[in-house]
């Protein structure tokens, strides 16, 4: 591991997003074509070499603690990188990549690059300061950072539909963020630590004795601040809205690597820093959001409103695998995060085909699209085996997961919850086969005879996420080895614990 | 005494910060909602580091004589870090806010954001 790696992988890319307009500007001016992206995708691989050193030290078993500005914790700000961290991070990375290399092919006819590639790094900067730092103001600090780029990069075609949604997006988005910053104040004012193992020992002091009603308060306040970022039923609105008007290289950055986000709390949230208890909250909202998903993606005639629907459904799976791995069932945490590793490849990959329809066919309405499969069998092809894997068909990855999720139902004793998980993946089968037809089988418009195939590179970032799903799907022991140390690290907290305060 | 009653003061902002929010029907008054709530957190933050005839909290010989004079007295400087790091954030979001009300009514010529929706079919 390089020296620096932690704090590296973080600042690279936020000195490179504000680079972005001069490099912009010498693109322009010695009319160097690609130069943007180019950058852009260096830096996103850059990081993702970061982040593959950092993971050889983690996986064989330390927790990687960097002290910025060598202050120790629990007083200085400190980054700490555990299995579960660098699951996030190779996959915030590794993902980011491949979303850079398509959008340099489906930005190309945009203005205003340099603005796109500048808040794209921030977006990344944002997720990967989340999962990487060990200290609770600077999660909401990064926070932001991610959020606020994501709203303006909604916005980013400024049309009537990308600014309402937006707006939608900001509005629910900003009450959230306040909730969670209510909660860490509160959480500050009671404990008086921001290191989140210190709060995690400060905070179990109070086990068996009767907890202060405040830390109840931010307890709820926090769950209800990561339930609106995770977009869980109750607070989905914003979610459908954001992912269909966005350019679709956002919602596929969106879906894939910015879900990475929310669902890293989730993961974390029953056990640090507050070790509450909290399963059947996650299970109540993650069952709840699988089942009504689906359900609203199967009236959709929208092909990117459809997705959107399907990602807050998948998401109820992962929360639902998480919840269930707090009350007892070993593969609960494997399956959730798992999941998460799945749906990250598959959707990001079935938002880049609906994007590369809407590049080549200019329309995402199931009733003006049909009979693409001859123009464009590639993409037909990578979505193909996207639909396939999002529903759960053996040999692609979602099968495995969603199959640990289903062993995780009737080891909880739960029968039923994986009944209905069976039915909301038969569901999702269905509105992906209607999908399918409409847009790739069937007659033909006049007006579509002489789509092409998409671009090259946006060819190219689609093959990659097929073949991984179908990779991880064939081997899933591949996946495992990623999966494995993230889930016993997750529930691992005394580890977390004493490896981050052992040096005081 | 006088500590609780910024407590008071913090939490009635919120509250009326999320009342706004939901009751108002016009965006620009929405967003002086969540503007007053975020306040309302900046101030209870703040009020977290209020000391009584507090010193502040450099350890020198001219501020403080003596290491538990300092300790009693000294005031807690990590609220007044956190709280402007928190302002400036707010800041960003505003504007940015802002920016998109104005989009909002170029496009659809109102602020009310029941009539505001194209995406809905």
């Amino acid at each position: 591991m390089i020296e620096h790696a932690p704090i590296l992988a973080v600042v690279l890319p936020l000195f490179m997003a504000f680079l972005m307009p001069l490099i912009g500007i010498l693109a322009e001016r010695y009319k160097i074509k690609y130069l943007r992206e180019i950058i852009a995708i260096g830096v996103m691989a850059i990081v993702f070499l970061i982040t593959v050193t950092m993971a050889l030290d983690v996986w064989a078993g330390e927790v990687v603690v960097y002290k910025l500005g060598g202050w120790s914790p629990p007083w200085g700000i400190v980054l700490t990188v555990d299995a579960l961290s660098i699951q996030m991070a190779l996959m915030i990375s590794g993902l980011g990549t491949l979303v850079m290399i398509y959008s340099a092919a489906y930005m190309s006819r945009d203005n205003g690059l340099s603005q796109f590639y500048t808040l794209s790094l921030l977006v990344m900067t944002g997720m990967l300061g989340i999962v990487l730092t060990g200290d609770f103001f600077n999660f909401f600090v990064f926070l932001e950072i991610m959020s606020f780029s994501s709203y303006a990069l909604v916005a980013f075609r400024r049309d009537a539909k990308a600014i309402e949604a937006s707006v939608k997006y900001l509005f629910l988005n900003s009450l959230g963020a306040s909730f969670i910053l209510l909660s860490i104040v509160m959480l500050y004012g009671s404990v008086g630590t921001l290191n989140i193992a210190d709060l995690a020992v400060k905070l179990a002091s109070y086990q068996g004795a009767v907890v202060p009603s405040i830390l109840v308060v931010a307890l709820a306040l926090f769950v209800t601040g990561i339930m609106i970022k995770v977009a869980m039923v109750p607070f989905h609105a914003w979610l459908a809205d954001a992912f269909t008007a966005a350019p679709t290289a956002i919602s596929a950055l969106l879906a894939g690597p910015a879900a990475v986000v929310g669902i890293y709390w989730v993961a974390r949230l029953p056990y640090l820093p507050f070790g509450t208890p909290i399963g059947i909250i996650l299970i109540a909202f993650g069952f709840a959001s699988m089942f009504f998903g689906v359900l609203m993606a199967l009236m959709q005639r929208d092909f990117k409103r459809m997705l959107a629907y399907h990602v807050i459904s998948q998401k109820g799976y992962m929360v639902l695998g998480i919840g269930l791995g707090t009350i007892g069932a070993a593969f609960g945490t494997q399956g959730g995060l798992f999941h998460l590793f799945n749906h990250s490849t598959y959707k990001a990959l079935l938002f880049m085909g609906a994007g590369a329809v809407l590049y080549q066919a200019k329309t995402q309405k199931f009733d003006e699209l049909g009979g693409l499969a001859k123009n464009m069998p590639l993409t037909a092809l990578t979505f193909l085996i996207g639909a396939l894997a999002i529903s759960g068909i053996p040999p692609f990855n979602g099968f495995v997961s969603k199959y640990l999720i289903y062993l995780a139902g009737l080891q909880a004793g739960l029968p039923w919850i994986t009944a209905v998980a069976v039915l909301v993946s038969a569901l999702t089968l269905a509105s992906f086969i209607k999908a399918f037809s409409s847009v790739f089988l069937g007659q033909r418009p006049t007006r579509l005879q002489a789509t092409p195939e998409a671009p090259k590179l946006m060819l190219f970032a689609m093959a990659v996420m097929a073949a991984l799903c179908v990779i991880v799907g064939l081997l899933p022991m591949l996946g495992f080895d990623i999966i494995g140390p993230a889930a016993s690290a997750t529930q691992n907290t005394a580890g977390y614990i004493s490896q981050v305060l052992g040096g005081v | 005494m006088i500590l609780s009653l910024n407590y008071v003061v913090a939490m009635l902002l919120i509250s009326a910060g999320i009342y706004c929010l939901l009751a108002k029907k016009n965006l620009v008054k929405m967003l002086i909602g969540i503007v007053v709530m975020i306040d309302g957190v900046h101030l209870f933050l703040i009020s977290l580091g209020y000391r009584a005839e507090g010193i502040v909290p450099i350890f020198n010989s001219e501020v403080a004589p003596s290491l538990p004079y300092f300790v009693s007295r000294a005031v807690d400087p990590l609220p007044q870090a956190l709280v402007l790091t928190s302002i400036v954030i707010n800041i960003c979001t505003t504007a940015l806010a802002l920016s998109l009300c104005i989009y909002a009514y170029k496009h659809y010529g109102t602020l009310d954001p029941s009539k505001i929706k194209e995406l809905k079919e």
